[in-house]
């Protein structure tokens, strides 16, 4: 034995070298995922073509043939404005519902931590309705037990000429748009980029020299201060728009449907439930030592709380957050059960009227991508302004 | 041991990838050949039955094969497609399935129902999920066009209508102006009514529903002021309109007809052997009535010395002997278990939708083509 031979760093053979295997094997994997998609997609198309159906795309250029309720979309116009149109009420379901679920869980989130007994004891019952039961029961509850329940058009609550309620919806007083709208909302954006100005112009100072900055005042100032200007100079930019009460309904003001509140109120009061059991388990793992030092320094309870303990916690809870605005946001396609217009019931209603199902389905899961991208993107931004260097 | 064990399973990925690749890709030929049949969905490569000439699947032999007949039905029109309380299915179309039934298997009851909305029952058909779709869908050109679908004789000539309550004084469509009115959504009735009110150029709000339940309740809590659908449906909800709320004395259907609405079985493209086959059976039922044999005295038809008679019952021929098979891959005494199970047109009818039936619906088009109708079925030679 020689102990003295330097070892030889040789390569294994291929079929033994680790590196190469592990690349091969990839690729192998690769190559057999793509063979299994190549493979379902002939399969589809082999099987539309028999059949007659259509393998494009074309579908989205022909008329729609149907009426969607409450927009300015007429029936002759193609399926693709339809799409859009129904996205745009999912995008304005998704935002309201974000909104209000996040205050109203945070509310009752902090309301389950409050020394209170009643106060804790209603926030903990409101959440364990609401987790529950299966979000669709809430929506078509609301919708037949409480909206379809209000007085029908013909018995209409009137409130002082302003307000209209019935089974038909909640109508308000609304800004009628006039000629000069369009100049007024532009002088607007100027009067928002000076007052964006103002209070980076009074922060820099407070960094610079110290003093208070007061910027929510100048800002807000500036603000209010170019809003007026505009609206004066610009004429009257806006009428407002009253309801006037017929016997079919409401003409002018801003309608509220039983079927789009039915939906939202169902979706916020489900999310918020989740987001309550959010935040206060998110509260309840900022250090306890936290608590102690704001209540050593003399802080209120409030102030512990909006200074110390919830700037903590949100850090902690915005991913199970954004999962719950994504929640949100593809629940909302429950609002088929209650005929509210948006992207998934357009889109079912065009396959039943004829469109190709697979490829109006594939456009329906592209446009719930993109907006669950959408909101990632934001909360993934808010995450890494937030993280501790 | 661990670069064998790599290696071992690089062996299996490798293996499994190569036999899927082999599987795949047989080509797109236009033809409807069944090429890479193995893997298709929605056919077996077993030949037609009967004559030549059908192209791609064999629903035919599948269903025989199978012992029962997948068939898409309603389980929410009374009168047509319903489920009772007893949790039996009940109706017109109901009654149709159990002809293709007893036409095909030689058992009535041999039918797998399966309730559909008005959304899912072309894909539904499309998929191979039923074999037939039996389910008051009206004949249009775009649904035999991009359906895939394939339209048979029509068993029921309706037309769309307007329901509205009894006390509101409503009688043309032109008095809704402004008016809410609930629809189904999937329908040609919810495309009809937005057509006729632009054509009429009166503004409405359609209400469109998935099914009839939550339509039905924002009928009756004064959601919408009308309700549309098939003159036919809105008789049945009439019937079956609870006490509680007025019984159908409450409601009223406008008499406005606003669109044709021819109701028939479909099948799917692509198998014409099918098609005939069930085609065949309805006509049979249709000229039953024609000849007058009716479940009750079908024993006696099958004594009958007229020749047309005995063709039709599959009964061997004066002459020679010989029984009458028109290659529909049909039993030749097809139509006798039809009859004898189901009955004729005329007793479907009156059973589920007829003058003394909760429907109360007169013949009128539904008639024999000896009556005034529109029922004309081809002879059977």
């Amino acid at each position: 034995m020689s102990a003295t031979t330097t070892a030889v760093t040789r390569r294994p053979p291929p079929w033994r070298d680790v590196r190469v295997l592990r690349l091969a094997l990839q690729a192998l994997f690769l190559l057999g995922v793509v063979s299994l998609v190549l493979f379902l997609l002939d399969n589809l198309v082999f099987n539309l073509r028999r059949l007659g159906i259509e393998t494009g795309f074309g579908f989205l250029d022909q008329p729609a043939g149907f009426a969607i309720p409450d927009s300015d979309f007429r029936s002759s116009q193609d399926i693709q404005a339809a799409i859009l149109q129904g996205a745009r009420t999912t995008v304005v379901v998704a935002l309201a519902g974000i909104v209000l679920a996040t205050l109203l869980g945070v509310v009752v989130g902090v309301a389950r931590l409050s020394t209170n007994w009643l106060v804790r004891r209603t926030a903990a019952l409101y959440v364990e309705t609401f987790r529950n039961v299966p979000v669709l029961v809430i929506i078509v509850f609301l919708y037949l037990a409480v909206f379809l329940r209000l007085p029908p058009i013909s018995r209409a609550v009137e409130w002082v000429d302003v307000l209209v309620l019935s089974n038909r919806g909640l109508v308000v007083p609304w800004l009628r748009g006039t000629g000069s709208t369009g100049s007024f909302l532009l002088a607007a954006l100027v009067v928002l980029a000076l007052a964006a100005g103002v209070w980076v112009w009074r922060t820099r100072r407070f960094d610079r020299t110290g003093e208070k900055h007061r910027r929510v005042l100048w800002a807000g100032a500036t603000l209010l201060a170019g809003l007026a200007v505009a609206f004066v100079a610009t004429g009257r930019p806006y009428g407002l728009s009253l309801p006037e009460r017929g016997d079919l309904g409401v003409a002018n003001g801003f309608r509220v449907g039983p079927e789009f509140a039915a939906l939202l109120f169902g979706l916020v009061l489900y999310t918020a439930s989740h987001i309550a059991e959010i935040v206060r388990g998110s509260i309840q793992a900022v250090a306890r030592g936290q608590t102690e030092a704001a209540n050593a320094l003399g802080l209120s309870e409030f102030q512990r709380l909006r200074l110390v303990v919830l700037p903590q916690a949100f850090r902690i809870a915005i991913p199970p957050l954004a999962n719950q605005f994504l929640n949100l946001t593809k629940n909302s396609s429950l609002g088929i059960a209650v005929s509210v217009y948006e992207v998934t019931k357009v889109t079912r209603v065009s396959i039943s009227q004829g469109a190709p199902a697979p490829q109006a389905i594939a456009i329906l899961m592209l446009v719930y991508l993109v907006f669950s991208l959408t909101i990632a993107f934001f909360t993934n931004l808010a995450n890494r302004r937030l993280t501790l260097p | 041991m661990r670069s064998s064990r790599t290696f071992g399973l690089a062996t299996l990925v490798t293996a499994a990838v190569l036999l899927t690749a082999g599987c795949s890709l047989g080509g797109d030929d236009d033809d409807g050949g069944s090429e890479a049949a193995g893997t298709q969905t929605g056919a077996t490569t077993t030949t037609g039955g009967g004559g030549g000439g059908g192209q791609g699947g064999n629903v035919l032999g599948a269903v025989q094969s199978r012992g029962t007949l997948n068939c898409g039905v309603n389980e929410a029109v009374p009168g047509f497609g319903f489920v009772t309380e007893g949790g039996e299915f009940q109706g017109f179309d109901i009654d149709y399935c159990r002809v293709v039934a007893a036409a095909v298997l030689g058992d009535a009851d041999a039918v797998e129902y399966k309730p559909l909305t008005a959304e899912q029952r072309f894909t539904a058909l499309q998929s191979g999920e039923i074999d037939v779709l039996i389910r008051n869908t009206t004949r249009t050109a775009s649904r035999d066009g991009s359906e895939g679908a394939t339209f048979l004789t029509t068993t029921f000539y309706d037309g769309q209508g307007m329901m509205v309550r009894a006390d509101s004084d409503y009688q043309e469509l032109e008095d809704l102006a402004g008016a809410t009115i609930c629809v189904l959504s999937g329908t040609t009735t919810e495309l009809n009514l937005e057509s006729q009110f632009q054509a009429r150029g009166v503004e409405y709000t359609p209400l469109a529903f998935e099914d009839n339940d939550p339509l039905q309740q924002a009928f009756t809590a004064e959601r919408c002021d009308a309700w549309t659908s098939d003159k036919s449906q809105l008789a049945g909800v009439r019937s079956n309109w609870p006490e509680g709320q007025g019984g159908p004395e409450a409601l009223r259907i406008l008499d406005v007809t606003m669109s044709k609405e021819p109701l028939g079985p479909v099948v799917r493209d692509g198998d014409s052997n099918w098609a005939s086959a069930v085609d065949w059976a309805i006509l049979a039922t249709m000229q039953a009535e024609e000849f007058d044999i009716s479940s009750e005295n079908i024993d006696e038809a099958l004594e009958s010395d007229d020749p047309e008679v005995r063709r039709f019952l599959g009964q061997p021929a004066e002459e020679d002997g010989s029984v009458f098979d028109p290659g529909l891959g049909l039993p030749t005494d097809f139509a006798v278990n039809v009859i004898r199970e189901v009955g004729n047109y005329e007793e479907i009818y009156n059973r589920n939708v007829g003058p003394d039936s909760a429907l109360g619906l007169e013949r009128g088009l539904n008639a024999l083509w000896t009556d005034g109708g529109l029922h004309y079925p081809p002879p059977y030679r």
